[in-house]
């Protein structure tokens, strides 16, 4: 027999905290929730959270007199986590406990007598308890492959931390060639990608498909099928996670560049940040600039790559071509690692930084660039004449980021890179459970930060598949499939795309809700048009019942 | 935030969390280590003790010597003050231990020695604020109305709004110093935070009253990170940002902060006044760092956070089985503190495997 189908036996057990409620009278309150329906026991104690205080309701749970527990204590932001695996160690459901708090939300927080409001608090708790049912917790198995979408720096790394903590993973590859989008733009900050790519193709957890792109992603966390397009061919692939690691790219920002007819015709050039680096590798190159400008900082408030990208080859420039070097700039962002001793180094040796809050003017100017800006510094108008002029670039997510972002179900933020789950919190997941964003495409260029995105995402994808399996509560929240007439508002307001649509067992179409992505965050049983969604613990009727215990106490007097 | 995650791992069942304990010595090496801890006795068992107040209420001194060190500290228990307690000037005062119900205080408890195995270490320890007072022309510690922009998220967070700690009242005129304790001789690096706090509390400021005027002193505005432009964009037309940081505050004889800094758009120095003066004081490396590199065998860098094995951050300190989270490596915001600490826990699973699962 469930516990369903038993007669509700409510135990009440209130504590005094060491007697400190004072302005509580106890034996009152234990009196009036004693005469609440389905209360068969009603224990008086001063310090319930200790084991002593525990004894008797661990007793009462487990000779089965007890089969609801309300308590009226502190908050049960401090102890509620203990009361429920007091019950679950006694045999009893943990979801079969309700608290009243009648500590800080009642005798600390009023002056005066307020056993009238101790009893509502507990007579809300008691009524809502009679209606409480148990939610099971299992584990469900998960399968422990992953999928890695881009093929660059941070998703051939994010794959070979995956293979040293021993899960498989195939990466897709855009391209025909892995890490040909990238460029040199993780090489310009120091970083050898071609032996990152080397070593991942020669690991044999490591399967990269190249030429290859998503097409469909179904599923939820653990079990995940994607479709890919390969070659002509769609073929499919099962994971328990997604990695999307599609990198960024640049553009010259816009007024910064100068035509190119200019260009030719005046000998002189402007380039992108990766085009100079190709140059510096280029030992043959003839002429050397005599002058090199550098701009960044004033079309994009959110330079991070920019400036790294700038001090490191301003330093190159001065080290390997001994060229004047003049960098115009609003701001430097410094807030990276080791970014102020760059530019410490830079001005030590050589490098002249002109900060500038308006936009620039460049011109050809007798066969050089000439750059004019306001300096602030100096409050005048500065003209730098340069050979080569390297332009402000600004960032953006890779081209098809947005349709992989609506295919995986992640959000696009303000700047139209992937949304993080929480920007503080856990910066690397996203909003669909399994479905992780490191590096570039979630707005993070510069490559310390890439990293430790990196490892982060290989732990969190370890903590939740290496096992083989999850433990989820089951059906918590959960759709009556007779009730449901299949109008996909729940579908549509997931916010980690939890539902599907399925056909259930009479033939009919319902909302499912899968037990491993739900958050249960409780949007879909609160917008149900038909009240099909039950979310345990707040369903109506638990509510239903708090709000007429308010009335019937106030009625009590 | 923090509460939070202290709760988490106090709740976690493969978590043990032992405060007040201090480490004292390491042997052993990458998957054997054995680590010597000592922990100070606290004198209210955070076990036994429920928050229930009633040793503040006898203790009797002022300021309590037996306080929740806040409202929703985690574990929500009291803590024993040193600097207040009558015993610790020799007196014999037992009220708290007395009233307690629960046997939670405890006087005669001694130090405690403990041995522990484990296969990898990670240092967490963090960083200090830095003392604003190293920087005295800028009067703080002298001056009431100074303060530095923890000391104001305090202020926020107690009374809910600002007044000026001098007389109380509402100040008319704000100026934020940023960079202090940050880019100087002696602190090589940016603190990554300041520029985001200090607009962040300039908003605050700004929402609790729209005529309160506020100055940035800065050197170079951090706007970069997750939606921070946007948040700045917002904010710009509200606040006067001047370029340079003033090197000197005095006080006026009618109680008023003058700040002497450079006007560069006139190219000359310039004196303003204000009614409050906020230090956006950065991030410093722990002074106690040195003695936890001995003891473990790591070494410290230049500016005085625990070093790498390589250049650019990671969590992989020069010693196997030894890794770094957080801000004892160097300046991190919050989301970069976080990553590097799930970084950290990446290291160590690469190294130990996966944990075997105890309850599973």
């Amino acid at each position: 027999m469930s516990v369903n189908d038993m007669e509700v036996r409510t135990g009440v057990f209130i504590c005094n905290c060491g007697q400190s409620m004072k302005n509580i009278d106890f034996d009152a309150l234990a009196k009036k929730a004693a005469s609440v329906p389905g209360v068969i026991s009603v224990t008086l104690s001063s310090d319930l959270c200790l084991d002593e205080g525990m004894k008797r309701m661990i007793s009462l749970i487990r000779d089965g007199s007890v089969n609801r527990v309300v308590i009226a204590a502190c908050s049960p932001d401090s102890k509620e986590h203990i009361f429920r695996h007091v019950l679950e160690t006694a045999g009893l459901n943990g979801n079969l406990l309700s608290v009243a708090n009648i500590r800080e939300q009642c005798a600390w927080a009023h002056k005066g007598d307020v056993t009238g409001k101790a009893e509502e608090l507990v007579r809300m708790a008691a009524d809502r308890a009679r209606l409480l049912r148990p939610v099971e917790r299992r584990e469900l198995p998960v399968n422990p492959d992953v999928l890695v979408v881009g093929g660059g720096f941070s998703a051939l790394s994010t794959a070979l931390g995956l293979s040293a903590v021993g899960l498989r993973t195939t990466v897709l590859e855009r391209e025909a060639i892995p890490g040909t989008g990238t460029g040199d733009k993780e090489n310009l900050q120091g970083f050898d990608v071609g032996s990152v790519i080397a070593a991942a193709e020669r690991d044999a957890n490591i399967d990269i498909l190249t030429s290859a792109r998503i097409v469909a992603v179904e599923g939820v966390l653990g079990d995940y099928t994607v479709t890919i397009s390969k070659d002509g061919a769609e073929i499919s692939r099962r994971c328990g996670a997604i990695v999307l690691a599609t990198g960024f790219r640049t553009q010259l920002a816009p007024g910064s560049d100068m035509p190119i007819d200019d260009q030719v015709a005046s000998g002189a050039r402007v380039v992108s940040q990766e085009q100079l680096v190709c140059m510096l590798n280029n030992s043959v190159l003839d002429a050397r600039p005599r002058t090199v400008g550098f701009v960044f900082d004033l079309a994009d408030d959110s330079s991070r790559y920019t400036t790294l990208a700038t001090l490191n080859n301003a330093l190159a420039v001065r080290a390997r071509w001994g060229s004047e070097v003049y960098v115009i700039c609003r701001d430097v962002k410094v807030d990276s690692e080791g970014a102020e001793r760059m530019y410490q180094s830079a001005r030590e040796c050589g490098v002249v930084f002109l900060k500038c809050d308006s936009a620039l003017k460049i011109a050809v100017d007798n066969g050089r660039i000439a750059v004019e800006a306001r300096d602030v510094f100096l409050g005048e108008d500065i003209v730098v004449s340069c050979d080569l002029l390297v332009a402000e670039e600004l960032p953006f997510a890779a081209d098809g980021a947005e349709v992989l972002g609506s295919l995986s179900g992640v959000r696009m933020d303000s700047r139209g890179f992937y949304q993080d789950e929480n920007v503080h919190l856990y910066p690397v997941g996203s909003d669909r459970k399994g479905v992780f964003c490191v590096g570039g495409c979630r707005g993070n260029p510069d490559i310390v930060r890439v990293l430790a995105d990196v490892s982060s995402v290989v732990a969190s994808i370890c903590g939740l598949l290496s096992p083989g399996h999850i433990e989820a509560d089951i059906e918590k929240v959960k759709v009556d499939p007779q009730k449901c007439v299949a109008c996909l508002t729940c579908i549509r307001v997931c916010p980690h795309s939890a539902i599907q649509l399925m056909r259930v067992e009479d033939g009919k179409d319902a909302a499912v809700i899968s037990d491993l992505a739900c958050d249960a965050c409780g949007v879909c049983a609160a917008i149900c048009p038909a009240k099909a969604i039950e979310f345990e613990g707040y369903r109506d009727d638990e509510i239903a019942a708090q709000l007429e215990a308010i009335g019937e106490a106030c009625m009590g007097g | 935030m923090v509460s939070d995650k202290v709760r988490d791992a106090m709740q976690h069942p493969r978590i043990r969390l032992l405060t007040g304990a201090v480490l004292r010595g390491l042997s052993g090496g990458p998957g054997d280590f054995r680590v010597e801890i000592v922990r100070e006795p606290r004198y209210v068992d955070a076990e036994r003790c429920i928050a229930c107040g009633l040793c503040s209420e006898v203790c009797p001194t002022d300021p309590k010597a037996i306080y929740l060190p806040k409202p929703d500290a985690v574990p929500l228990v009291h803590v024993l003050d040193d600097r207040f307690c009558l015993r610790a000037r020799g007196k014999n005062c037992e009220l708290c231990q007395e009233v307690c119900p629960t046997e939670a205080i405890e006087f005669n408890r001694k130090r405690q020695e403990e041995d522990l195995n484990v296969g990898a270490i990670v240092v967490a320890t963090g960083f200090e604020v830095f003392d604003a007072r190293e920087k005295g022309s800028l009067g703080y510690g002298r001056y009431s109305n100074v303060l530095t922009g923890l000391d104001l998220e305090h202020m926020f967070r107690r009374k809910g709004e600002l007044r000026l700690p001098g007389n109380d009242k509402e100040p008319e005129s704000i100026a934020f110093i940023q960079c202090v304790g940050s880019r100087d001789e002696g602190h090589v690096y940016c603190s990554h935070v300041c520029c985001k706090y200090a607009m962040k509390l300039a908003a605050l400021i700004r929402h609790q009253s729209l005529d309160t005027k506020v100055t940035i002193f800065y050197i170079d505005l951090q706007t970069a990170g997750k939606g921070f432009a946007r948040f700045f964009d917002d904010y710009r037309g509200d606040i006067r940002f001047v370029r340079g940081v003033p090197v000197e505050i005095l006080q006026t004889a009618s109680g008023e902060l003058e700040v002497k800094f450079e006007d560069i758009s006139q190219g000359k120095v310039c004196r303003d006044t204000f009614d409050l003066v906020v230090l956006s004081v950065g991030i410093s490396p722990r002074t106690d760092s040195w003695d936890l590199a001995r003891i473990l065998g790591i070494d410290m860098a230049d500016d005085g956070f625990f070093d790498t094995a390589t250049s650019v951050g990671s969590n992989d300190t020069g010693v196997g089985g030894i890794f770094l989270a957080g801000t004892c490596q160097g300046p991190k915001d919050i989301a970069d503190s976080v990553a590097h600490g799930i970084g950290a826990a990446s290291r160590v699973m690469e190294l130990l495997g996966m944990p075997v699962q105890a309850d599973g």
